[in-house]
């Protein structure tokens, strides 16, 4: 269904500066109840061009919405509003100063208020880029012609609750997403999955969304990538902007691979600079692994900063060309690969893109067997972890058999 | 009281990536109960170099750190740091001198976003290299180590140093820009002058640090409320840095009543532009809409609903705020720090020609015949310098004048409720009614 507006006829909506639902709101607080977001009838002064989209669950007689300018994409929806820096994206810095950008935010009835409290600060916040906010609680409303989907919100562990169970409420709400971003967004959107388990959301967003090539979809695993970076730098006593080709392989969980054997460290290799191989194989990994709970102690709550940072990085990673001799990690689609590991899951691997949206897997990596254990262990896990939720993917009766809670800590 | 630090001489520090101080409290966690941060010493593999610091109230014997790196400034000094010979780095060799920045209230929501817009680049520019240095308070250490480590996996190639502390005389030393964003909330039953006195306690001590380690020229923008008041305290206890370099935040104030006007006129807001805030930032702001363009023309030839323009464009500004609370649950932090980054970008960058921006600047020398001494939200323009003059060609009506009037008068009371924090005598509180903006404690 395409984005909305209901019409008050005799005073046909102007062009208003962003006509947010919740500018709706205030003029027609009789619909609010319904959590139906109209557009408001706005004085006549010149011309009648409507930029307003609605999403709601209960649409009124639909108007089509006359978008006037050809150049604008559609570029960013379904996005749960539990990160804090959107308006990164909306700020140009990501997608470049002559890209403008429509926002398409998809809450949830318990969020519908705060939603428009971000609605409201977007349009606080005068940038020229941002041509369009929608808000709603429908992703077959709000992914309407979406290029791109990050997808953010998950739920939490329930008290007690097993990973099983985790998987289970979680892989409902990407089957349901997988399937509108199948019913209704741009057939080559792309899709960045950082609700949590992330690979496994992603596996089965992708078996519900057959129309959309499996390749678009991209579980977040630049944070670690982000982190190890960091990590590396700190032992090596270099600032971070001399570690280069670092890989996350696998599972964004406690079995996530950060890989120092392919990594550098101003163009060597990590090993020849870092010689504490202790180091390298006891505590990196697990610094990596445990900076999220470090945080959850420190700040209170997860690391939403440098959480958004990391998703903004994954996003450029896919518009820019990928440096010369360098590559970023993405958990992506299996099937295909050049590494032997099992196909058909969604792991995090090195990638190269030339900045048009594509991206293809790193073939000049090396392995040893030190790596490669630690690689089927998580492969191991994502195994699992499909079969546990073989009955959202297509694939039959689900068997869950999972090794313990490997969720990282700070990461739901 | 200078950076030190002390070192295990058997294994001296390296040089770490980001050597913040929660780094240094991990390895020696039995200092940690003190908020003493030290330096970690880590396995020796290259060199000797020592380039942490640490900022503490309790600092022990100190030693001597030697530096080798002539060309390294005392930028990181009093900063947890690394590297920093950047003329050597091909890529760096065209980046400005590396600037200080301190933000106190820095592990609060409106830092959290504000920080990391700050080390992107988005506001300085990609030449220019930033050290952040980040003040706390007891309570909020630990949330602050929280932000440095966020900070550091972030990644950001221009912020090459984040130096955190609780003690103002320590994190403001040479900051060449200054944004006090902590402020001190109202208690439970207390009046407005209480709410002035606990927070003009604070912005007078940052005041006196400032005066005694800052640059000379620091750019103070103040956010913290009530931020007129604060911001007039905090240069009556700065004397040597120049009454005009001190800003109270009035930008969000404007950038919403461009969002109302262009919402009312039903342009896009790109099309509003000479939008004045005048006064206090609390419930006697004036929304400037005599002066204000739409599309180049005046705004009341556009929107011809003056009863609209009087009555509701007025309150729905200074209601924005409480909107959100009811909506969002917790103030706006996101479109605060949005509009921080606007004040400072409106000094760094020459304003575009005709128009201007809003900023709490003090009054002495104002073309107006607004009262004198204090620090009151008025028409700005910048050649990009970091300094501003006013805007002369402003016209006034009865009604603006009037209003101007109300805002000038809360503004005068609010300073003689605060005399025993300017220097001037005994504090006489007569302030009429509550004034605060909702949302904004």
């Amino acid at each position: 269904m395409a984005a909305v507006a209901e019409l008050n006829p005799s005073s046909p909506c102007k062009r208003p500066a962003l006509c947010s639902s919740l500018k709706c709101s205030y003029a027609l607080s009789r619909h609010y109840n319904r959590r139906s977001l109209f557009l408001r009838p706005a004085p006549v002064s010149r011309g009648s061009k409507i930029y307003c989209s609605v999403t709601s669950n209960e649409i009124q007689a639909p108007v089509a919405v006359k978008i006037d300018d050809p150049k604008k994409k559609a570029e960013c929806y379904g996005v749960f509003c539990l990160t804090y820096d959107l308006k990164a994206l909306a700020s140009g810095e990501v997608f470049g100063p002559n890209q403008p950008i429509a926002l398409k935010l998809l809450g949830s009835q318990r969020s519908i208020q705060a939603l428009e409290g971000v609605a409201m600060e977007l349009e606080d916040s005068l940038f020229p880029l941002l041509r369009e906010v929608s808000i709603g609680i429908d992703p077959y409303e709000v992914f309407q012609d979406a290029e791109w989907a990050l997808l953010i919100g998950a739920k939490p562990r329930g008290p007690g609750m097993e990973r099983a169970g985790l998987l289970d409420i979680n892989g409902q709400i990407f089957a349901e997403q997988g399937k509108a971003l199948n019913a209704v967004a741009s057939r080559n959107v792309q899709v960045i999955v950082v609700g949590n388990p992330c690979n496994t959301n992603a596996l089965i967003c992708l078996k519900n969304a057959p129309n959309i090539p499996a390749k678009n979809f991209h579980a977040l695993t630049r944070l670690d990538e982000n982190r190890a970076k960091c990590q590396l730098a700190l032992k090596a006593g270099v600032f971070y902007d001399k570690v280069s080709n670092v890989t996350i392989w696998g599972n964004h969980s406690t079995t996530q691979v950060p890989d120092f054997l392919n990594a550098k460290i101003d163009g060597l290799p990590v090993k020849e600079v870092v010689k504490d191989t202790k180091w390298l194989e006891e505590e990196f990994t697990e610094k990596v692994q445990k900076r999220g709970g470090v945080l959850i102690q420190k700040w209170g709550r997860s690391s939403a900063a440098s959480t958004s940072v990391s998703i903004l990085d994954a996003i450029r990673s896919l518009v820019t060309p990928t440096p010369e001799g360098d590559w970023f990690s993405s958990g992506v689609y299996t099937t295909g690969n050049p590494y032997s590991i099992a196909e058909d899951i969604v792991f995090s691997m090195p990638c190269r893109s030339k900045g048009d949206g594509d991206y293809e897997l790193v073939k000049d990596v090396v392995f040893d067997d030190y790596l490669w254990s630690r690689i089927k262990k998580t492969e191991a896990e994502l195994l699992a972890e499909k079969k546990c939720v073989a009955h959202l993917t297509g694939e039959g009766v689900a068997v869950c058999d999972l090794p313990g809670d490997t969720m990282l800590p700070g990461e739901m």
